[in-house]
């Protein structure tokens, strides 16, 4: 089998990096677009206020990852404000909605805050279960809408194929399985047994896809020994631990987050299952970095949901990311989550697209004006380059994991700065114009286009 | 069966035909003209109202007629919204008609199953006993995701009304408080039709009997078990209709609605109209629609507010709005004749 | 062998919890005739409380004494039990059964919020008793002692409410209570009395039950009403109103859940709704209980 790749040929074709250094990419680029001096907008702006529905958790265990998506919003919100607004004139004021609400009563949210509100743009959602619900609801109520999460492949798939006024800013979800399974591939390559434990619902179901179809190509020799599914938001792990320990796996790939994720480490302690056998994670470090403990093992792969986290790009090397964990820190004395920096990211991005419009048409853009710009911007975040594609709206960025660290500076363990795996994002994702597939596009995509690597 | 006795023994309902019909003739006028009135959105709140008024109207024909509480009608509510899910995803069919169609074949099928285990027992025991079933169909819509869509549930795109495609390409809010208002409402007039003539028939009497005096109306030779199960029947058929009607109105169904919290919101709302009344879980639904939307706009804590008006109802007020209506409006008149 | 070991403190780990949230449902239920729909939230509070006073109040602290702060849930839902029950539910004795299951309802609304206003959104823990305790080992496994804990209070509990209510004085005005209300009432109990205690044993097993599942897991928004479900698979299962029932229900659903996430992991929720649909068309009053 000459035509097929070793492993190694293979991932250096990926682009996969893991050093220190910063990847390529991000090297010697120029912060014009965001630091110049605002030009004085064109025409005559009214100065009513503009309303955003911001729709996250804000209770339940789904707020660890709702509320500091909320106070990105915020903290761009009260940075454009402070400015005079959007344009220099329009405050930005934004509306709570509790997506823990229920899918169904979300819906009826969404219409409430459209027609009885009369918001200006909707944005939010953290599950992946919500954004397939509420994605039509928004192109019927032809609201203007930035997904921050609910970063399902299934929203642009099949639920609205052909998007006109909504946009997703943070990763697309296929992207976490296989940045994972890239990640084991890189590091762990001698495994052959893997057990799984996901949440039960939409996001697991993904993550494990993915990570086996990219595990298919780059370990063929690999093997599933052991599922177990929980119920997303259960706190007893403790038959699924003991079910993973009897497997005897060399690798456990877990998608499970926040407060399930912490009560499942704390538990795995316990029994030890650290010690026997190496851990892959799609979301741990993600959720909220200050919730996991000094006593979490060290080396995990720890994954951020291959966005953003906030120790990355390090020091003063995108300025970008200093100044936002700075200001965050100092507002919310937390540190910022892949959530915070993408409703930070997709507020400044609305401010672009507005002032981009204004400058061509003058006055206050319509939607129509609005979304035309969004389509196709590439816009420095915190994180780096966020780039949204016209064809599906999907923001995307290059994908990052990492090991999970202590270090003195933080009471909680960060990515270890020496060892961070960078993906280019379009290396791992179906490219424009690939059939929409089942399960996922880009699961066709990995499946019918990546070759099985040569195994020694 | 001696249809002349049953009906001697409670006279329920002693109001005649045509004196309904001309109360309900202006209300259904009025009705008809309020999309001209109200916003979309306050005529799409009004949509869902009509249709939670028709799952009511299917509670109450066990609680207020038949004296058994269910607390678990979001089973054949979930079975109404599913069957129509189903009939798009796997048989490509949009039309409403159909989805009402397969919605009673559906409910019939599973308030067969459950009724026939349920109608033994009474009291609590029914109550725990509907609830218990209709979390089992709710953990089959969550495990079987294949089938189901799991948590991300089914879409139901825009339906087919009387095989016309109003929907298409038109503005969807449009659609939902026009077209798809007045065809809730016709349901929601022939649903209401159908339920009046039931409970003023002679079976319906017989339900009242054995709802007050289950003894006596053994005695008389009603077949209880028979007649309690034949009303569960009717109970899911109409709330499974109800389901179908909201699921294009909502766009998609999860296993939300098939979540015990979503049984306990139908006995809300028909305790909040009074449920001795016909008229009562209609009243319920629509005022529940609008109070809850008023709730969670109002303030975050909108589960207490509704906790605090349930139990401030059932303390004070337990004959509901209709039922205390009716007593203010006696005294008022008795004041008058005096 | 060892593996089976483990298997078992699994499902005694979650019968133990399950008993105490379940069996506090059934005997609240035999001596009033009440479902009280708000005791997931006793256990929720329960679970809530220990967190706060563990993980908050006395954080930091590294004593043992700690320990003796696990039963302070227990307690908050127990005083909660005996405000609620005179207030709230002593008004609907004498209404029909569905008035007392919508208060009940009512009530679990507003302890829902209740909990969200006082605690906030977060997961509350309370992990430094589960890690003080440490891990043993069986064979070749590594297992929490604190696992070993929550089995031990699960039975040290259930015999404590048998010996009451079997051979205390307060047991026997309990089950004269239960057989025959009126009767008893009659022969002087004080009913009002006997009730409110009933009441406050029922919610202060919840709590237990939720104080004692905290260490080793969180207290979260939404247990409540996951931790009713459950035990009213218990009860479906068991029979209603009975704590022989409440034992068998919960040691059935505890050793079932163990074998489903093991053997069938698709099943492992439905399994539990299955089994009691199964019992229901077998014996819908359930195992132990008597039909009416």
């Amino acid at each position: 089998m000459s035509d097929r790749p070793s492993r190694r040929d293979f991932l250096s074709k990926l682009g996969v990096t893991t050093a220190a250094a910063v990847g390529g990419s991000l090297a010697g680029v120029g912060l014009a677009g965001v630091a110049r001096a605002e030009d004085k907008p064109k025409g005559t702006i009214p100065d009513k206020p503009f309303k955003i529905g911001h729709m996250t958790f804000f209770t339940g265990a789904g707020a660890v990852l709702g509320e500091p998506m909320y106070k990105g919003n915020l903290l761009a919100a009260d940075e454009i404000n402070a400015t005079g607004g959007l344009l220099g004139k329009r405050k930005i004021e934004i509306l709570k909605a509790d997506e823990a609400a229920g899918t169904d009563a979300n819906t009826k949210e969404m219409r409430r805050l459209k027609l009885s509100e009369k918001i200006d743009m909707f944005m939010g959602i953290t599950s992946s279960g919500n954004t397939p619900a509420l994605g039509p609801v928004a192109e019927e109520l032809k609201l203007l809408t930035i997904f921050v999460d609910g970063c399902t492949d299934f929203l642009f798939d099949k639920a609205v194929p052909n998007p006109r006024y909504i946009f997703r800013i943070t990763n697309i979800q296929s992207a976490d399985g296989a940045t994972c399974a890239v990640g084991v591939a890189l590091t762990w390559p001698s495994i052959k047994t893997v057990a799984h434990i996901h949440p039960d619902y939409s996001y697991g179901r993904n993550c494990f896809d993915h990570f086996s179809i990219v595990t298919k190509k780059l370990l063929p020799k690999a093997s599933n020994v052991s599922e177990a599914w929980p119920k997303l938001f259960s706190t007893d792990f403790t038959p699924h631990i003991t079910k993973t320990l009897a497997a005897k796996p060399d690798l456990l790939v877990t998608s499970l987050w926040g407060g399930d994720y912490v009560a499942f480490y704390k538990q795995a302690l316990q029994h030890g299952l650290f010690t026997k056998m190496k851990v892959a994670t799609t979301l741990a470090l993600g959720a909220a970095p200050q919730s996991i403990g000094k006593d979490h093992p060290e080396g995990v792969l720890s994954g951020v949901h291959s966005n953003y986290h906030f120790s990355y790009p390090a020091g003063n090397r995108w300025p970008l990311n200093k100044t936002f964990v700075e200001k965050y820190h100092a507002k919310f004395n937390e540190y910022p989550n892949f959530q915070a920096e993408g409703a930070y990211t997709a507020t400044y991005a609305l401010k672009t697209a507005l002032e981009k419009a204004n400058k061509l048409m003058g006055g206050w853009p319509d939607d129509d004006a609005i979304i035309s710009q969004l389509e196709g911007m590439m816009i420095p975040g915190p994180g780096g380059y966020v780039y949204i594609r016209p064809d599906n709206h999907q923001g995307y960025k290059d994908a990052i994991t990492g090991f999970s660290k202590n270090v003195p500076e933080y009471p909680f363990p960060i990515l270890d700065p020496e060892r961070i795996i960078t993906i280019p994002i379009r290396n791992i994702t179906s490219p424009p114009g690939w059939p929409k597939g089942d399960p996922t596009s880009t699961y066709t995509w990995i499946d019918q286009t990546w070759p099985t690597v040569k195994t020694t | 069966m001696n249809t002349t006795t049953v009906a001697a023994l409670k006279p329920a309902a002693t109001r005649s035909p045509y004196l309904a019909v001309v109360w309900a003739v202006p209300i259904a006028v009025l009705l008809g003209i309020l999309p001209f009135v109200f916003d979309q959105y306050r005529t799409i709140q009004l949509a869902y109202g009509l249709i939670f008024a028709i799952a009511g109207l299917g509670f109450n024909i066990l609680l207020g007629y038949t004296g058994l509480l269910s607390f678990g009608h979001s089973a054949y509510f979930g079975v109404g919204a599913y069957t129509a899910a189903f009939m798009v995803k796997y048989m490509h069919t949009g039309s409403m008609e159909l989805f009402l169609l397969g919605t009673i074949v559906a409910s019939l099928l599973v308030t067969s199953l459950f009724g026939y285990v349920c109608v033994r027992y009474t009291k609590i025991f029914f109550s725990i006993l509907t609830l218990a079933l209709s979390q089992v169909l709710w953990s089959l819509a969550f495990k079987f995701f294949w089938v189901t869509g799991g948590t991300d549930g089914l879409r139901v795109p825009t339906p087919k009304l009387l095989g016309m495609s109003l929907g298409e390409g038109a503005d969807k809010i449009y659609f939902l408080s026009h077209a798809y208002y007045y065809y809730v409402l016709a349901l929601f007039i022939i649903c209401v039709g159908v339920m009046w003539l039931i409970v003023h028939s002679p079976f319906g009497k017989a339900l009242q009997a054995i709802r007050d005096n289950e003894t006596r109306a053994r005695f008389v030779g009603i077949r209880i078990r028979r007649y309690r199960f034949i009303a569960f029947l009717v109970s899911g058929v109409f709330t499974g209709i109800a389901g179908a009607l909201w699921v294009p109105l909502n766009g998609l169904t999860t296993p939300d609605i098939l979540y015990w919290p979503f049984s306990g919101e139908i006995v809300f709302m028909s305790v909040l109209g009074g449920f001795r009344n016909f008229t009562g879980p209609i009243v319920g639904a629509v005022v529940y629609n609008y109070l809850k939307d008023f709730a969670v706009g109002f303030t975050v804590y909108w589960q207490a507010f509704m906790g605090v008006v349930l139990v401030v109802l059932v303390l004070a007020l337990p004959t509901g709005i209709v039922g205390t209506a009716k007593v203010l409006a006696e005294m008022a008149r008795r004041r008058f004749a005096r | 062998m060892d593996i089976l070991v483990i298997h078992l403190f699994n499902a005694l780990l979650y019968t133990s919890v399950l008993f105490l949230i379940a069996g506090g449902l059934s005997l609240i239920y035999g001596v009033m005739r009440i479902v009280n729909l708000a005791h997931g939230n006793l256990f929720a509070i329960g679970a809530f409380v220990t967190a706060s006073a563990v993980g908050q109040w006395f954080a930091g602290s590294t004593s043992a004494w700690l320990f003796l702060l696990l039963p302070a849930g227990a307690v908050a839902a127990a005083l909660l039990g005996a405000v609620l029950e005179p207030t709230l539910l002593r008004p609907f004795y004498r209404r029909p059964e569905e008035y007392q299951l919508l208060v009940t309802y009512g009530i679990l609304m507003i302890l829902e919020d209740l909990i969200r206003f006082i605690w906030g959104p977060y997961p509350v823990t309370a992990t430094s008793l589960f890690e003080k305790m440490g891990s043993m080992t069986v064979g070749e496994w590594i297992y929490p002692r604190y696992n070993l804990l929550v089995i031990a209070i699960g039975g040290v509990a259930a015999v404590g409410l048998w010996a009451f209510i079997y051979k205390t004085r307060f047991g026997v005005l309990l089950r004269a209570t239960s057989q025959d209300m009126r009767r008893a009432s009659a022969l002087g109990v004080n009913v009002n009395y006997v009730y409110v205690l009933a009441f406050t044993i029922g919610c202060f097993m919840a709590g237990l039950g939720g104080a004692i599942v905290v260490p080793s897991q969180s207290a979260v928004l939404g247990m409540g009403v996951d931790a009713l479900v459950l035990s009213f698979i218990v009860v479906v299962v068991g029979g209603l109103g009975s704590l022989d029932g409440a034992m068998v229900g919960a040691l059935i659903v505890g050793v079932l859940r163990e074998t489903a996430v093991s053997v069938f992991p698709e099943l492992e929720l439905a399994v539990l709704y299955l089994i009691a649909a199964i019992v229901l068309l077998v014996r819908p009053a359930g195992l132990f209980g008597k039909a009416t």
